[in-house]
């Protein structure tokens, strides 16, 4: 924590993070610009940071092209429950890969690792097959399925666990609370710095996700937004003013979650409670 | 103890909750139109994936003219992103009866999907219903082992398209439907002025390798399967060649950039580009919509040295049949339909070219509105050479020929290294 | 909670109940994991030991795929440049995030603002940044080279477009888009720093790097690791970017083993090399995680 001690190094900061925020969000203005430009001026030498003529039509255009409300709600949907079974059911493995000792615990946890570092690619047709034969291709059921029991999840939350001390748990369990007791009184509270960083992670990968809906989702009325955006993307030509249009729009909802989430991370929440 | 058993509870419950809504949702939207059939036939419902529906009206202009004539068959129309179709398509064929017809994108892929079995032999069907398959462009090119396993639907060539506007102030003449790669070069350089941003290039090759080795096997005579590829040296001197000289934009400018050709075109800082007939229906949309006012015209593609005009370099659309379809009948039907003289005609009105061709086909189309004048002769062809000839190693040696052209043209290899480079690699392809 | 003591003496034995309570923790997730995942990577393994295209029958074809894929210059280059690619991402984005994540942990004002500015990266979607990254980093007018130039540098690199400058062009755009992902962590690893112990160091007269390096940076260690193995495992992956960005170009000067494995796969449709190349990714970023574990039980400070 810095003090009010030393007014020079506070200016440093700010003008520190004003530089690295201007670098970070030049790429989001070319976006925004882009958006407002017809494809043809999308590209051109120099670049045009203020397109001629704004085409604010971009932002309707895409709503009467593709069925962007569907695939919104679609995405909205999909995000939201594959997010709360993710956290609900990864961050109970974790307590029981973080302070539970069972026979195979390190094993499996290795399995769960292992199976973070092979790429999706790789076990995508075997894994089609399965849903196929489970008859979920093409349904939410089955994509949700595949995307909320992945390891990182229970690696992220074993990892909070971990550095919350055995002593405390000691404690809690000589006051006659159970394990599951102590996941839900003491573990969660005091982890809800990374519960909020999970909760944030899964949205976002889900939000993003565009080749998982791609192999699975078939039916128009199924399709989220990701797959949305490369509708424009077509064999020949790319329409990218309306890509960037879509992509801003697809922007906002994850950005409010963070707004929201971000407020977690407010320094010295956790430690007050251990003390507690 | 009871917190515990209340939580576990909690929790079962939630989770079968989302299960169970879910299955309920899904369930009902996902046949919505089967066996609604209203007392008639048995309705059948066939799954036709394609892609960029939104700039191909004729698909379903093709369907709703399909789907009134055959009331008892449904067509369910997949859209899939272009970059991703062939991925998707065969996932689909993998994983058994999930499409009934098969729209193939990349006409090379053929042969891999037919030495898999997914694809139903059409002989008996096309003699059953006596086609007329001279008709059809490309037709040879799908029979495999002696079975047609594909239908031809739509083609596509390279024609030369043209500002007229830069030729009248340069004061050159128009291209003619019988010029050379070299008297091209030539005229590239005599409409090149202007400098920086207001710069007026004569000719445009795109990031593609197909805009540089087409030409190369435009004679017929050699494929991009190679393996020995120094025909290929001319085009890609040509190339360099104008690139110094500036006639045409950097490769390395086009891709960074990500600059579709369309884009300077549209925006009359390029006289000349060699493209795909697909770019017609593109530039009389555009310049409906307003979004561009050049003054285009269209001419035959330029030949090589020793070549008659009117030889160009194309690619053709197949469908087929999954042989896993349960309704094989029904897709005859529509395949029938799509690619013969209906689904033709369909496909001529919103300026595509089919693959099942008569005399008439070439006036049509010239005859459509926003064509600019002698389309008919500019698009008169003697012979489409198959840009990517129909085998099963033609889609791994055109990714490695894309890979070692962009060696070529950001300068980074001496074209011969690269051609050599290419050679090794196209015979390690083959020898497996 | 008598009947808790009751039970215990009703036969079961300790480990055994143990082993039940952590049982019952895992499954929920596990069955799901299981099925879904577990499976299919199995079914996988077993498809690099084998000849298939995918829909025919599989033919066994023992270490033939690895012999293959060993003798493609393609592949031996792709690890060299996944590897060149994955340690600067690494230790970039590490220091990147970290130094965002001290600096945004303090009480300034518009925190929030600048949380969620530096976030955007990593939520955007990755067709939008590969476009716009492309037009950034363009050689002739891109703004990059324009400011290099600005600062005095008369012959800026060509970034993607030169095989010598694609991968470095790539890895200021990964470490661009990962740092905001992995400040978050570093963030909330910062909530659970006991702020007593940071009065206790101020007491004893340690300030600025000396309490950094006492207090900080050894209670951050659990975060530590999480970021560097997300890190090692997400770029030794990596594949949208570099595919929609280069798709693995000029040449073959920025094919990462990934991008490779997708090719094989989908471009020759021969899934057993595909696989086989997948498991040698694979057993590099295993044992770069076993590696990471022994580390953790030596550095972690938990």
């Amino acid at each position: 924590m810095v003090k009010k001690k030393n007014p020079v190094g506070r200016v440093l900061i700010y003008v520190l993070l004003i530089g690295l925020t201007v670098i970070t969000l030049t790429p989001l203005i070319w976006m925004l610009s882009s958006s407002l430009k017809i494809d043809s001026e999308v590209f051109t030498v120099p670049i045009k940071w203020i397109p001629d003529d704004p085409q604010w039509s971009n932002y309707t255009k895409v709503w009467e092209k593709i069925p962007l409300l569907t695939f919104t709600w679609n995405s909205v949907k999909l995000t939201v429950i594959i997010t709360i079974i993710q956290v609900i059911t990864s961050s109970f493995a974790a307590y029981g890969f973080a302070k539970c000792k069972f026979k195979g615990r390190n094993l499996l946890f290795l399995l769960y690792v292992a199976t973070m570092s092979i790429p999706w690619q790789v076990y995508m047709l075997p894994q089609y097959s399965l849903m196929n034969t489970f008859g979920l291709v093409d349904t939410h059921l089955g994509y949700i399925l595949m995307q909320s029991f992945n390891a990182f999840g229970v690696f992220l939350m074993r990892q909070a666990f971990i550095s919350i001390p055995d002593e405390l748990l000691e404690a809690a369990r000589i006051d006659g609370l159970s394990e599951y007791g102590i996941y839900a009184k003491i573990m969660l509270p005091l982890s809800k710095a990374s519960i909020t960083t999970l909760v944030i992670f899964t949205f976002v990968t889900i939000w993003n996700d565009y080749m998982g809906p791609m192999i699975y989702f078939n039916t128009e009325t199924n399709k989220t937004i990701q797959l949305g955006i490369r509708m424009f993307i077509g064999q020949y030509s790319t329409e990218y003013g309306l890509v960037m249009a879509v992509s801003v729009l697809a922007l906002l909802p994850v950005l409010i979650i963070f707004l929201i989430g971000q407020k977690q991370f407010v320094q010295g929440v956790a430690s007050s409670g251990i003390k507690g | 103890m009871r917190k515990k058993f209340a939580r576990t509870v909690a929790f079962g419950l939630l989770t079968t909750m989302a299960a169970t809504t879910l299955l309920s949702g899904c369930g009902s939207s996902n046949d919505g139109g089967e066996g609604s059939g209203s007392g008639s036939d048995e309705q059948v419902t066939l799954t036709l994936p394609v892609w960029d529906s939104e700039t191909t009206p004729y698909i379903a202009d093709i369907i709703e003219g399909f789907e009134a004539e055959n009331p008892n068959i449904k067509i369910n129309m997949v859209d899939v992103a272009a970059s991703e179709y062939m991925n998707k398509l065969s996932v689909m064929l993998n994983g058994g009866a999930d499409c009934d017809i098969v729209y193939i994108k990349d006409a090379d892929s053929t042969p891999s999907f037919a030495e898999k079995g997914q694809l139903e032999d059409l002989t008996p069907y096309i003699e059953e219903d006596g086609i007329d398959t001279s008709k059809y462009v490309s037709y040879d090119d799908f029979n495999l082992d002696g079975k047609q396993v594909a239908l031809p639907f739509k083609t596509d060539y390279y024609v030369l398209y043209y500002n007229k506007d830069i030729f009248d102030a340069a004061g050159v003449a128009y291209p003619t439907n019988d010029m050379t790669w070299t008297q091209w070069e030539e005229m590239c350089a005599q409409l090149t002025s202007g400098e920086g941003s207001s710069k007026i290039y004569g000719g445009y090759l795109h990031t593609w390798q197909a805009c540089v080795e087409n030409w190369a096997i435009q004679d017929g005579e050699n494929t991009i399967l190679g393996p020995d590829y120094s025909f290929m040296k001319p085009y890609y001197e040509m190339a360099l060649r104008m690139q110094d000289a500036g006639t045409i934009m950097d490769y390395s400018t086009l891709k960074t950039g990500n600059i579709a050709y369309a884009s300077p075109f549209q925006q009359g800082t390029v006289a000349t580009l060699p493209m795909g007939t697909w770019f017609s229906s593109t530039m009389i949309a555009k310049k409906a919509a307003g979004e561009t006012d050049v003054n285009w015209g269209i001419a035959t593609l330029p030949h090589p040295d020793g070549v008659e005009a009117g030889y160009t370099v194309g690619s053709t659309t197949p469908m087929a049949i999954n042989a896993n379809s349960e309704h094989k009948e029904e897709a005859w039907e529509f395949i029938k339909y799509a690619c013969g003289e209906e689904g033709a005609a369909a496909q001529i009105a919103t300026g595509q070219m089919p693959a099942y061709q008569d005399d008439t086909t070439l006036e049509s189309i010239a005859a459509l509105e926003g064509m600019p004048e002698g389309a008919a002769e500019a698009l008169a062809t003697k012979n489409i050479v198959l840009d990517r000839p129909i085998d099963s190693s033609s889609a791994e040696i055109n990714q490695m020929l894309s890979e070692e052209h962009s060696l070529i043209m950001i300068k980074e290899k001496s074209i011969d290294d690269v051609l050599q480079e290419m050679s090794d690699r196209s015979k390690e392809i083959q020898g497996e | 909670m008598k009947d808790k003591t009751n039970k215990k003496k009703k036969g079961m034995t300790l480990a055994m109940r143990q082993n039940l309570v952590g049982y019952s923790f895992i499954l929920p997730n596990f069955i799901g994991f299981f099925i879904f995942i577990f499976i299919p990577v199995i079914f996988s393994l077993v498809l690099s030991f084998s000849h298939w295209d995918g829909f025919t029958e599989m033919e066994f074809a023992g270490f033939e795929n690895f012999v293959d894929i060993f003798k493609d210059s393609v592949f031996v280059d792709s690890i060299w440049q996944t590897a060149y690619f994955s340690i600067f991402t690494v230790l970039f984005s590490m220091l990147a995030s970290l130094g965002l994540a001290l600096l945004l942990n303090q009480k300034i004002k518009a925190r929030g603002f600048f949380r969620c500015a530096l976030f955007f990266p990593y939520v955007a979607s990755v067709v939008a940044i590969s476009v716009v990254w492309n037009a950034m980093l363009q050689p002739d007018y891109g703004p990059v080279n324009e400011f290099l130039k600005f600062v005095g540098i008369s012959n800026p690199p060509g970034w993607l477009a030169s095989t010598d400058w694609v991968i470095p062009g790539l890895i200021i755009v990964n470490v661009w888009r990962n740092m905001g992902y992995f400040m978050i962590i570093y963030l909330a690893g910062l909530q659970n720093i006991d702020q007593s112990l940071y009065e206790a160091a101020e007491i004893d007269g340690a300030k600025g790097w000396a309490r950094f390096r006492k207090i900080t940076w050894p209670l951050l260690s659990p975060s530590t690791f999480f970021v560097v193995m997300m890190l090692i495992i997400n770029s030794f992956k990596v594949f949208d970017l570099v595919y929609l960005m280069t798709n693995g170009g000029p040449g073959t000067s920025s094919t990462m083993i990934s991008q490779y494995i997708y090719n094989q796969a989908f471009i020759s449709w021969d899934y057993g090399k595909s696989s086989a190349a997948a498991m040698i990714l694979f057993i590099i970023v295993a044992l770069l995680t076993v590696f990471q574990f022994k580390a953790e039980k030596k550095v972690v400070n938990y």
